[in-house]
C-alpha cells in the first residue's frame, strides 16, 4: 500500500462490508502509482471488479495514473432529481396513468430507443458538447444546464478517442434507462430535515418528485472495455505492476492515459445527455397527464461513476469516484450559484421501494473524502443470491401492497433489485451525515417505479 | 484453447438466451482476436461476442475455431438474429479471470458484468 485506507461505516454496516472483498479491493487500490492521501470506502461500499463500488481514490496528475476500473463500466452513471408543485392529492387517480405513460415513453431494459437515433455527426456533437447540444435540439433548457454537474459537458471530451464499436452501441441508446439497477421513480417528499436547503432546492413536504438513475449505456461499457484492454497491454512498458488486472492503469500524461480521459469525458457527456432526454420525456408525460403548468423542474444532476481533475491543497489530482457521489459544499465554485448558501445537492437512491435521500454537500468533505460521499444503499448480496431468496412476483406483490405502482419488463430483474439485496439506506445516510461528508436535507418515498 | 473458446461462447449464449439454445442459421462469419496472453484472449473473445450480440442483435451459437494459440484466435461463427437486443451481459471482465490446467483439461473462470 502506498497510502492508508479509511472506511466510513457503523458497526452494523461494517459487519456487512467485511463479508465481501471490498476491503481487500480497497487495499489493492492503495497500490496505484501516484495515489495520495487516503483511499476511501463509503458506507455503501461493496465489492466490484478490481475497484470496490463505493470507493474513492485520488492520484497526482504530475506523476500518477488513471484507471478505467476506478470509474467502472457505466461511465457517469448518475442521478438527477426533478421537482413538481403537485401533491399526491392533486395527482389523484392520474398518478397511475402517469407512471404507465412514463413506462411507455421511456425505453427500459436492454435495447434501443425507437424514437431517437443519432447519425455519426450528431453523436459526435453529443459526445463533445453533452447537454449543450440538446438545448439546440430543444430537448434541454439553459436553466437545465445551470443545475447539471459541469453544466452537462466536460470540455476535455475527445470523441475521436471513442471507438467505432462504442459509437455503434450508443448511437440509438440516448433517452433509455437500460437494465440492472437503473430506474425512473415517481416519489413524494415525506420528510424535510433542513428547511432552508430544501427551500433552496425547491423541495416541499408532500410534493411529487421524479428521480432518474441511469448512465452511458453500451457506449460507456465499450469505452471501459476498450481502455482496460489497452492499458492492460501497456502497463508493463510503464513499469506498472498491480495486484488485479481489472485495475489496469496508465500514467495520466501518457498517450494511453490521455486517450482514456478524453474518451471517458465523452462518455460522461453522453450519460448527461441520456438523462436529459429522459427528462424531456418525463416533462412531456407530466404536461399531458397533469397539464402544461406541471412540467417538472430539474433540481440537479450528479454523477457517481467518474474521474475528475480537481485541486486539493494546491495539487491537481485525478479523483476516481466509483459508486461515490461528489459532495461539494458552499465554498466550491462548482456549486451552482442558486445553491451557494447550502452546498450542491446530492441524491442517494435507496433500494427499490425504500426511501431515497437528498443531501447537501459539505465543505468538510474536501478534507475527509476528496469531496465525496455515498451513492446509494449498496448491495448486501449478489443478484444471483437475491434471486435465490425471492421471486419477482413476490417483490411486485410486496410493493403493490404498499401502494407503489410497478412497471418492469423482467420478473428476474425485480428479484435482483429486491430491498433485501441491499444495505439499509437510512443507516448509510446517517453515517455520511455524522461524518460530515454531506448533511440530510429531505427524504423521498416511492409512489411509482419504472424499473430498467 | 480452441475447445475452451468454443465452450465459453456456448456458455455466453446459454446465459443470454437460456436452454435449450436455438439452432444457428445463416452464413458463417470470421472473428479474429489477438491478445497478450491466454486469459486476456478469453476476455477479449467474449467481449467480441457481447459486442455482436448488442450491436447487431445477433447471437453466436456455433463455433468453429480454425486456429488457436495462447495469444491468437481465429474462429468461424454461426448464430441467429434475435430482433431485439439480448444484452443481459454487458462486458467480460479481468476480475478474478483465470485459466487453469486440471487433470489434463483446461478450466476457465471469467466474471461477466450484467
Amino acid at each position: 500500500m502506498r497510502v492508508p485506507a479509511r472506511i466510513y461505516a457503523d458497526s452494523a454496516l461494517w459487519d456487512q462490508i467485511s463479508q465481501d472483498q471490498s476491503i481487500e479491493q480497497l487495499v489493492n487500490v492503495a497500490t496505484l502509482p501516484g495515489v495520495t492521501g487516503y483511499v476511501y470506502a463509503m458506507p455503501d461500499v461493496h465489492q466490484g471488479y478490481g475497484f470496490p463500488v463505493g470507493g474513492v481514490a485520488a492520484t497526482r496528475v504530475r506523476d500518477g495514473v488513471i484507471s478505467p476500473g476506478g470509474v467502472g463500466y457505466d461511465i457517469n452513471c448518475g442521478v438527477r432529481l426533478l421537482a413538481t408543485e403537485l401533491t399526491v392529492e392533486d395527482a389523484g387517480g392520474r398518478l397511475e396513468t402517469a407512471v404507465h405513460q412514463l413506462s411507455r415513453s421511456i425505453p427500459s431494459g436492454p435495447g434501443r430507443n425507437p424514437r431517437f437515433s443519432l447519425d455519426p455527426a450528431e453523436l459526435d456533437r453529443v459526445l463533445t458538447e453533452g447537454c449543450r447540444y440538446l438545448v439546440e435540439r430543444e430537448l434541454a433548457t439553459p436553466d437545465d444546464l445551470a443545475v447539471t454537474e459541469a453544466t452537462g459537458c466536460l470540455a476535455a471530451a475527445d470523441s475521436d478517442a471513442v471507438s467505432a464499436k462504442a459509437k455503434t452501441r450508443g448511437h440509438d441508446q440516448l433517452g433509455t434507462i437500460g437494465s440492472g439497477n437503473h430506474f425512473v421513480e415517481v416519489q413524494q417528499v415525506d420528510q424535510v430535515f433542513d428547511d432552508a436547503a430544501a427551500e433552496a432546492y425547491g423541495l416541499t413536504d408532500g410534493r411529487l418528485t421524479v428521480l432518474i438513475h441511469t448512465g452511458s449505456r453500451g457506449l460507456g461499457h465499450q469505452v471501459c472495455t476498450d481502455h482496460v484492454r489497452l492499458m492492460d497491454q501497456v502497463m508493463e512498458r510503464y513499469g506498472i505492476h498491480l495486484p488485479d488486472r481489472q485495475l489496469a492503469s496508465a500514467p495520466l500524461d501518457s498517450p494511453e492515459g490521455a486517450r482514456y480521459f478524453g474518451a471517458m469525458c465523452a462518455a460522461a457527456n453522453f450519460a448527461w445527455a441520456n438523462r436529459q432526454v429522459i427528462t424531456h420525456y418525463v416533462r412531456e408525460v407530466f404536461a399531458q397527464v397533469f397539464g402544461e403548468a406541471h412540467r417538472p423542474r430539474l433540481v440537479y444532476d450528479v454523477a457517481h461513476n467518474i474521474a475528475k481533475l480537481e485541486v486539493y491543497d494546491g495539487e491537481e489530482l485525478c479523483v476516481h469516484r466509483k459508486g461515490a457521489t461528489r459532495a461539494f459544499g458552499p465554498a466550491s465554485p462548482e456549486t451552482p450559484d442558486r445553491y451557494r448558501a447550502h452546498g450542491q445537492p446530492v441524491f442517494i437512491p435507496g433500494s427499490m421501494g425504500t426511501a431515497s435521500y437528498v443531501l447537501a454537500g459539505a465543505d468538510t468533505s474536501g478534507k475527509r473524502s476528496f469531496g465525496s460521499c455515498c451513492h446509494g444503499a449498496g448491495r448486501a448480496m449478489s443478484r444471483g443470491a437475491a434471486k435465490r431468496r425471492v421471486t419477482g412476483a413476490q417483490v411486485r406483490r410486496e410493493l403493490e401492497s404498499r401502494g407503489i405502482v410497478v412497471r418492469c419488463a423482467s420478473k428476474s430483474g425485480l428479484a435482483e433489485e429486491a430491498p433485501l439485496a441491499y444495505k439499509d439506506v437510512d443507516r448509510v445516510v446517517d453515517v455520511v451525515h455524522r461524518a460530515g461528508l454531506a448533511r440530510k436535507v429531505a427524504r423521498l418515498t416511492p409512489l411509482g417505479v419504472i424499473k430498467g | 484453447m480452441a475447445d475452451v473458446a468454443g465452450e465459453a461462447g456456448r456458455a455466453l449464449a446459454s446465459l443470454t438466451l437460456g436452454e435449450p439454445l436455438p439452432e444457428a442459421t445463416g452464413p458463417w462469419r470470421e472473428i479474429e482476436v489477438c491478445s497478450p496472453d491466454a486469459v486476456a484472449l478469453l476476455v477479449d473473445w467474449l467481449n467480441e461476442l457481447i459486442y455482436l450480440a448488442e450491436s447487431e442483435q445477433w447471437m453466436p451459437l456455433e463455433f468453429d475455431v480454425i486456429e488457436a494459440t495462447h495469444t491468437y484466435l481465429l474462429a468461424r461463427l454461426r448464430g441467429r438474429a434475435l430482433g431485439t437486443s439480448p444484452s443481459l451481459v454487458k462486458a467480460a471482465t479481468h476480475h478474478e479471470a483465470r485459466l487453469e490446467e486440471m487433470d489434463g483439461t483446461l478450466e476457465a473462470h471469467l466474471v461477466l458484468d450484467v
